[in-house]
């Protein structure tokens, strides 16, 4: 049974159940809006690397150089695509 | 929707249309049953998952797709030929401008870049096939249908009318009432998905597939071309998506994204399509870069200049080209700061394509240069080139553009950039692999003539349109008097655009004088070149390579035969294995089309049954056991025999 | 056929080692489709129009059992190709299974609360806010059911012929599939329903 649940899985759970909560905190503390952000972004950018380190073996193969590369692109697009929105749609004025 | 209003009516051009598709379509159907080609036809084609028909495939349909779009062309100069013309009415000229916008960028520019990625690159690369010959398949039947589904739109339901940029708040239900837009957002997005499914496929073939030997630092420009501009499909594409559904979602769900109450914001639309829309320029750009590199390595007999420059160029390209969007769309209103921002960020994308410049003319310089239809293409392409690039660096200043903004300028920039850079580019390319594709080159001397008639009639179709831009005329204008003066400097803009037409009529007439007339016996390489889809006899047989090529250099083919060093590794043929042809992709094409054909009318019921039969069309994909099939060593062996008269 | 022993079944073929490589791609195209979404959600989440704001429409008690049951559904699913890799087919079927039952309860829970909204009057035309809201949880609420029935596929292929290059690799590809759509959530959690209720 011990072997069906392996210790970096049951971390990575407990790990992310843990970050879910601290970023539950920040409807119920007292935070400045800018802390309050840093804080979800902070642990969103965590649960994200758990899910893709541990869970989805992203460091496996001979590829991983790609993978990451990959990844980083993605997010490289995704977040130019996001800040650049806000930025000529509402920031920009 | 009423019954009276599903066909287009009351136009004595609709009904030669309908007249003419019932016409061909009664044609072939008659053709294929009396000629007994229905079998050959699914057998070969339809159901193919060959790389080489998949791209044979693209490249047709990109043909036709030409056409269509150079009536519009020819329609709309038709029109401003003189000063207050009454040849079509506003309307009309609008659904003609928007309709060969879409149709020459994504159902011609896309699907012939796809198409010669199709044919070349796994054979460059010294692979038997791409990496999912499936999802290509279905790629290509995605594109098909989309291209097919936006097509109809001109005979059932009405043409789009909203620009191909199909800016909110006009592209709205409350501005366009027709159908047309929804054609516009349905066929995009499915032949969109087609795409990225591109994007995913060629990315793992060039990665992954090489023959051994082929570092990243030795393939031929053009795979390199390709590589970068799947990766930029890849990150772009899925933008365009959310955009068209967003889209789709305002004109059929009612929602409020772009409308201008309940708090929708229109230039988001701008904003979107254009986080996709200038990718896009590079998607289709950089393929071409990729096939003037070779040609102009091949024709000048020296390996390409500055190959590190290029590829670093290249990559530079399309990390920037995430970064430039807002320049479409100076005059939206925003601040200082945004302007700058993107303005410098398009001038510094100049420095890159500058870089590629000079390193193809250095790969000229003191080259022993042959002047083949594919070397005029590429040297005609880098003075017209230039122009569109330096036009563009006038347009990028924020200041400066709000003087050229929507005016005939724009319009002269950005033909001065596609046509010599894509168009050339592909016409190039398919001149050159022709006989790659077929085992005969086209006529030369025709290939000429249709080349010199396309590059004048190009600089006198569309450099007028720079003076009139500057004097004020903008674009999308359907008509003007003559005191605006516009009246010469259009007549010549419309003669130059029938000198143009007359040579794409010459060089369609050159595949069928070619294919009667040219010499088949000239082996796999006749124009002595340097890369590894050379090494093979040409047609190509199925499995592309007999045995796997092993590289040693760059341009390997050319080393090994200056060398003398053998491309394949001595000893027996070993079994092939091939995927095997299957109907499915088609099938999920032709359900594709009725999905959006029932969308675009909002007969949710029918649309509903049509989802349902792409998710059974995916189940049964994914409960197939489909292992392919090998070809014996024996068979390989006469195979080879045939086409090279030897055994490697 | 190039067979490569030193890594797990699903990798082994070289086709199926590119199946996967090529669903990374893929991924890294989905994150961009959603920063997209997310894009025009942060753009509008404030232009309510006469429609709620989202601070008075969430509440934070669905949201925490749709994102306990996402990320319990994200564990078992690693622990279903955990059991593959040793090669026990029963119990990764039983995590799978599982997988999949917390996958229709979160969807059962999205779709109550998607009624709830518009029984206050909330819907995709109300406001643009409501259109962005309804149209990203949407796309990720498609992906999961999307994700359902393929796994569900899945499960009766190992089911049928235990674990073979093409089951295993099968399995794999849908796990990252699995994976991502919670990394999905976590970002619709933070910046959707916690910042809406700030």
């Amino acid at each position: 049974m011990a072997r069906l649940f392996p210790i970096r899985h049951v971390m990575g759970y407990i790990f992310s159940l843990v970050l879910s909560l601290v970023a539950l905190g920040v409807i119920y503390w007292d935070l400045t809006f800018s802390a309050a952000m840093v804080i979800l972004i902070i642990s969103a950018l965590i649960q994200a690397s758990l899910q893709l380190v541990l869970f989805m073996h992203i460091g496996e193969t001979s590829s991983k150089k790609t993978l990451y590369l990959n990844i980083a692109y993605a997010v490289f697009v995704g977040v130019a695509t996001i800040f650049g929105t806000l930025f000529a749609m509402i920031w920009g004025y | 929707m009423k019954w009276d209003e599903f066909f287009v009516t009351g136009e004595p051009m609709i009904y030669a249309a309908d007249v003419s598709i019932v016409l061909v379509s009664l044609a072939i159907v008659i053709g294929l049953t009396y000629f007994k080609k229905w079998g050959y036809l699914w057998r070969e084609w339809l159901t193919t998952v060959d790389h080489k028909k998949i791209g044979i495939m693209y490249i047709l349909s990109a043909l036709i797709m030409l056409f269509r779009g150079g009536v519009d062309a020819l329609l709309m100069r038709a029109q401003l030929a003189t000063p207050d013309s009454k040849f079509l009415d506003a309307q009309h000229y609008n659904e003609i401008f928007t309709t060969h916008g879409v149709i020459m960028i994504l159902f011609m520019a896309m699907p012939f870049v796809i198409g010669m990625m199709n044919v070349v690159v796994p054979l460059q690369i010294g692979a038997r096939d791409v990496a999912f010959p499936r999802l290509n398949a279905v790629s290509f039947w995605m594109f098909f249908m989309g291209a097919m589904l936006f097509n109809i739109s001109f005979v059932i339901g009405g043409s789009p009318d909203a620009g191909w940029s199909a800016y909110f708040p006009l592209a709205s239900l409350e501005f366009s009432p027709t159908v047309g837009n929804n054609y516009y957002s349905l066929a995009l997005q499915i032949s969109g998905i087609g795409t990225l499914m591109t994007g995913v496929n060629f990315i793992v073939t060039i990665l992954k597939m090489r023959a051994p030997g082929m570092k990243l630092m030795r393939m031929p420009m053009f795979t390199w071309s390709v590589l970068i501009t799947n990766v930029i499909i890849l990150f772009a594409f899925p933008v365009l998506t959310v955009a068209l559904a967003l889209m789709m979602f305002d004109r059929v769900f009612g929602s409020q994204f772009f409308t201008m109450a309940n708090g929708g914001m229109d230039m988001l639309w701008a904003n979107l399509f254009w986080v996709w829309g200038h990718p896009e320029v590079y998607i289709v750009i950089l393929p071409a870069f990729g096939i003037f590199s070779d040609i102009i390595s091949t024709f000048s007999k020296k390996n390409l200049y500055g190959y590190k420059s290029m590829v670093v160029s290249m990559v530079a390209i399309s990390v920037l080209s995430f970064l430039v969007w807002a320049h479409h769309f100076y005059t939206m209103g925003q601040g200082a700061m945004v302007n700058g921002f993107f303005s410098i960020t398009t001038m510094a994308i100049a420095v890159p394509t500058g870089v590629k410049i000079f390193n193809w003319l250095f790969t000229l310089r003191k080259g022993k240069i042959s002047f083949t239809s594919p070397m005029l293409y590429a040297m005609g392409f880098i003075p017209i080139f230039t122009i569109g690039g330096v036009t563009g660096v006038m347009l990028a200043m924020a200041s400066a553009d709000y003087q050229y903004h929507n005016t005939m300028f724009l319009v002269a920039h950005f033909h001065y950039v596609l046509i010599p850079g894509t168009v050339f580019g592909v016409l190039a390319g398919m001149h050159y692999w022709f006989p790659k594709m077929f085992g005969f080159r086209l006529n030369e001397r025709l290939a000429k003539t249709a080349f010199w008639l396309i590059i004048v009639g190009f600089n006198v179709a569309f450099m007028p349109l720079f003076f009139l831009g500057l004097n004020g005329m903008t674009r999308r204008m359907y008509t003007y008097s003559a005191s605006t003066g516009y009246g010469p400097l259009n007549m010549i803009a419309t003669i130059g655009a029938l000198i143009l037409a007359v040579g794409f009529v010459v060089l369609c007439y050159n595949f069928f004088y070619s294919f009667r007339h040219s010499p088949r016996n000239e082996g796999g390489d006749p124009w002595d070149a340097r890369t590894l889809e050379w090494s093979t006899p040409s047609p190509v047989p199925v499995y592309n390579f007999a045995k796997v090529p092993v590289v040693h250099s760059e341009d390997a083919f050319w080393h090994a035969k200056k060398h003398n060093v053998p491309l394949y590794e001595e000893g027996p043929y070993e079994e092939i294995h091939m995927p095997n042809n299957s109907g499915q992709p088609f099938i999920l094409g032709v359900i594709m089309f009725f999905l959006g054909f029932f969308l675009v009318f909002s007969w949710f019921i029918p649309a509903i049954i049509a989802g349902v039969g792409v998710i059974i069309m995916l189940a049964v994909r994914s409960f197939e056991r489909d292992h392919g099939y090998h070809i014996p060593p024996k068979e390989i062996a006469a195979t080879e025999q045939k086409l090279r008269g030897d055994t490697v | 056929m190039k067979i490569n022993d030193t890594l797990p079944l699903e990798y082994r073929t070289e086709e199926n080692s590119n199946k996967i490589f090529g669903f990374w791609l893929f991924l890294g195209a989905e994150i961009v489709l959603f920063s997209t979404l997310f894009a025009v959600y942060f753009t509008l989440w404030n232009r309510t129009g006469n429609g709620p704001t989202g601070k008075e429409l969430f509440e934070v008690g669905g949201v925490i059992w749709e994102t306990f049951l996402l990320l319990t559904s994200s564990f078992t699913c690693g622990l279903g190709i955990h059991a593959m890799r040793l090669g026990l087919k029963k119990p990764m079927m039983i995590f799978f299974v599982v997988t999949l039952l917390m996958g229709l309860g979160f969807l059962g829970i999205e779709i109550t609360e998607f009624v709830n909204y518009v029984h206050e009057g909330a819907t995709l035309q109300t406001s643009a806010f409501l259109s962005s809201l309804f149209v990203l949880l949407g796309t990720h609420g498609l992906h999961v059911t999307m994700g359902i029935l393929w796994g569900a596929g899945i499960l009766i292929q190992v089911g049928r012929q235990g674990f073979t290059d093409e089951t295993a690799n099968k399995s794999f590809i849908f796990s990252l599939y699995w994976h991502f759509l919670d990394v999905v959530w976590i970002f619709i959690f933070s910046f959707v329903y916690l910042k809406g209720l700030m």
